[in-house]
């Protein structure tokens, strides 16, 4: 069978599978050797198989359209997106070099504040930011680990580098889907599995669950973990309640929990109180306690906070987590891996222009024809100009919301990301996509095999958030012999 | 156990059992109702009355008729105990305590969902064809209760759904005899002896009871006789008797049960004291509802106990 067809490429992106010259790439030649032997239409098949399945798994996502809350099957590609073991090792090392870095920074801005005293990361930034808790200062959770799970988006350019796009550190979603996507895989090609050495990622639940148990305050004991989710309307409760399921935690919803008296939290049970020591809150900063952030949340736990400070309960990631979650200080991790670490960053951020620095403002707003600009503190891929694809009207109303708020915003070049094959009707077709690795930190440094990969099933298309078309891959990290 | 996940699992529990009853008694009046002569006293709306769903009909149908009414019981989401809505019920449940049950669970509760919705919305749908459906929801709920028994712990979750599931039952129980003392209430006297024992043999079919009935009691069947075994035969899993040791058996297993075990004993003793030679309709419609009331003081003596700290949530957000 025919697998690339000769007319293939649709532009100049780099496509992870299929080499320029047509042919796979050295890591993916056991994969279209194989996909290759397939009789026709089995390709199709197997896809219409695996769409009945995650229809009768109910691996689902809620979209919140028209008023009513709609609960979507997730779209999954049948063609695996795969990376070499070399490059991963690589990425990794990135990876957990900048975690590190990052929670040395938001421990520093909570506490010290050595790095906007040696002058290195500018007070207004952090005056400015929306996601600095006062609430939190003078705080040193255990570790010094402020952001236990970060999602990392990691996305490639036409000359083949690797860029990390942004560090998701409030409750980044997705690694339920990673799991369900390889269960899926070896269901489905479970030859594939036999002939290759691909590494697995089902060890993620045992992970998370070691790195909130180690945030315990009642050491020596089987610590009570919890999952606090806002509940069945949230876009990622399918997730909330697998990862309960996988790690052995309690799921959790606000009205589950009150904080007594002695600061402790409790859990309301068939047979009265029980303490709770870990919560992996799956609610944003502001809508996590009402007594300390906003007053109307109905979905939080008054006297959380309070709980937290006294040093009761381990929550993460911590309250206070996001300030670095932010696309202005974004720009700015290169230079706070340098200054706590010493060491050069394994992994390049996207070259970007802050627009409260007077020369590049400038030149974003002269460029924005080219470029994409993204308000700090959104995340969905909601908020934000992609330069080229904007109308006049568009590019005119955000040059005026960057010269009234030029804080809130940052501009990058329009990159074009990589490709992947992925299967459209019967034939296969290159669709950009990105990768978002999952990395914890507590007591130890982990990250996850490969991550989850996000592919925007239009033709052309750069967006590949799930709210907004997007579909995702399994993602293969593989041993070659090269 | 989270107080408000133990409430979620009773009435999952309710809910599936509910919606399977619901399709047995639907099955066995259409068997029933090709056997009763012309001009018998008997009509579709005696299903509602059972149920307790009359007035709701009425207000948004109108005249009883078999197509309506089978809409409303089948698949219309705006009737509460409907197959549709019950089921939904069940999966909305589910998504709320899938870490707790086997993984297999949510899938079977899932596929029961997506069946429903694709076959139970047909308009148009004839006897037989609704027969087929019906059946499908009691061959995918009975799936269900086969993978739990088969994988799961009988930790305390199991006990909740147990009690849910016992207690709809033994109320569903009550309503399918019911029929029959709706059918006979207005009894003219005229109703031959040969329909009389046809429906009697449609409550015992309803119950799937006719076999057992058979081998356990005799050929012929009788009013009294078919009251006292669904009633009080412990032996035969629908009857009120058995339902209520099994919940016996929750109560004993759960913390703290003393309240709900009171109420238990009421309702046992009641039903020791109950005689069914030569029972009048009327006695029996007031057997039935005292049985129902006794069911009812269970489960609000289990709602106290367990769930009780979930529903005293505070007033109101703070400051809104």
């Amino acid at each position: 069978m025919d697998l690339i067809p000769p007319d293939y490429f649709l532009n100049d992106a780099y496509d992870e599978l299929i080499a320029p010259d047509g042919r796979p790439r050295p890591a993916a030649r056991a994969l279209f050797q194989y996909l290759g032997s397939l009789e026709p239409g089995v390709l199709a098949a197997r896809r219409d198989a695996v769409d009945a399945a995650i229809m009768a798994m109910g691996i689902t996502f809620t979209v919140y359209s028209d008023g009513a809350n709609i609960d979507r099957a997730w779209p999954f590609d049948i063609v695996p997106r795969v990376i070499p073991r070399s490059e991963w090792e690589r990425i990794e090392a990135g990876l957990k070099q900048r975690l590190t870095a990052l929670n040395l920074f938001i421990d520093d801005l909570y506490n010290a504040q050595r790095i906007v005293k040696d002058g290195i990361f500018p007070l207004e930034v952090l005056e400015g930011s929306k996601n600095f808790r006062e609430q939190c200062r003078g705080i040193s959770p255990r570790f010094g680990v402020w952001a236990h799970i970060c999602g990392t988006d990691l996305v490639r350019d036409k000359d083949g580098t690797v860029y990390v796009l942004e560090d998701n550190l409030r409750v980044p979603s997705g690694v339920s889907y990673m799991l369900e996507n390889r269960q899926l895989m070896k269901r489905l090609f479970p030859e594939m599995f036999q002939a290759m050495t691909i590494l697995p990622v089902d060890d993620y639940p045992t992970q998370l669950y070691d790195t909130l148990a180690a945030l315990s305050p009642r050491d020596g004991e089987r610590p009570v973990v919890a999952v606090l989710t806002p509940g069945i309307y949230n876009s990622a409760y399918f997730e909330h309640s697998y990862l309960a399921q996988q790690m052995g935690a309690v799921l959790v919803e606000g009205s589950d929990l009150a904080v007594g008296d002695d600061d402790c939290v409790y859990m309301k049970t068939i047979t009265g109180l029980r303490r709770v020591d870990v919560i992996y809150r799956r609610i944003d900063d502001d809508f996590m306690d009402p007594e300390a952030f906003r007053p109307d949340s109905a979905l939080g736990v008054p006297g959380l906070m309070r709980a937290w400070r006294a040093g009761k309960v381990g929550i993460a990631n911590a309250p206070g987590s996001g300030v670095a979650d932010d696309k202005v200080v974004y720009a700015f991790v290169p230079r706070i891996i340098r200054y706590y670490l010493a060491e050069d960053p394994i992994l390049p951020n996207v070259p970007s222009w802050l627009c409260m620095v007077d020369e590049d403002r400038d030149y974003v707003l002269e460029h924005i024809d080219d470029l994409v600009v993204k308000p700090a503190n959104e995340s969905g891929g909601y908020g934000m100009l992609i330069g080229p694809r904007a109308t006049a009207a568009q590019r005119d109303n955000f040059r005026a919301l960057i010269r009234e708020n030029p804080r809130n915003y940052m501009a990058q070049p329009t990159l074009t990301i990589s490709t992947a094959a992925t299967l459209v009707g019967d034939r296969l077709a290159p669709r950009h996509l990105d990768l978002r690795p999952f990395v914890l930190q507590s007591q130890k440094l982990y990250a996850t095999t490969g991550g989850l990969t996000r592919v925007a099933l239009r033709e052309g298309s750069l967006v590949v958030n799930s709210s907004q078309g997007g579909g995702s891959k399994d993602t293969w990290i593989v041993d070659t012999e090269e | 156990m989270l107080s408000r996940v133990a409430e979620n699992l009773y009435w999952m529990a309710r809910y599936l059992e509910r919606a399977e009853n619901t399709a047995r008694l639907i099955n066995s009046t259409t068997q029933l109702l090709l056997d009763l002569p012309r001009g018998a006293s008997f009509g579709w709306d005696v299903l509602l009355r059972v149920a307790g769903l009359d007035d709701l009909y009425g207000r948004t149908y109108g005249v009883p008729n078999e197509a309506d009414i089978m809409r409303f019981l089948i698949q219309d989401e705006a009737n509460p105990s409907s197959i549709a809505s019950s089921i939904r019920c069940a999966r909305e449940n589910t998504r709320t305590f899938r870490e707790v049950l086997p993984r297999e669970f949510w899938e079977r509760v899932n596929s029961l969902y997506l069946y429903v919705r694709a076959n139970a919305a047909d308009e148009a749908m004839s006897r037989s064809q609704r027969y087929a459906v019906l059946d499908g929801v009691i061959e995918r709920r009975q799936a269900i209760v086969g993978l739990l028994m088969g994988t799961m712990s009988h930790d305390v979750a199991y006990q909740f759904i147990e009690l849910g599931r016992n207690l709809e039952r033994a109320d569903m129980t009550t309503r399918i005899v019911d029929v029959n003392s709706a059918v006979l209430l207005p009894s003219d006297g005229a109703v031959s002896r040969a329909v009389l024992e046809r429906l009697w043999m449609g409550t015992l079919k309803a119950l799937s009871a006719y076999q057992m009935y058979r081998r356990h009691v005799g050929v012929h069947i009788e009013g009294a006789g078919v009251v006292q075994f669904v009633l009080t035969d412990s032996p035969f899993p629908r009857s009120v008797a058995h339902c209520l040791s099994e919940i016996e058996g929750c109560l004993a297993a759960l913390p703290n049960s003393d309240g709900a075990m009171k109420a238990m004993r009421t309702a046992w003793r009641r039903l020791e004291q109950m005689r069914f030679e030569g029972l009048p309709p009327v006695v029996l419609h007031d057997y039935l509802d005292q049985v129902q009331a006794d069911l009812g003081a269970i489960h609000a003596a289990v709602a106290q106990q367990y769930f009780y700290l979930h529903q005293a949530r505070p007033a109101g957000p703070v400051g809104g």
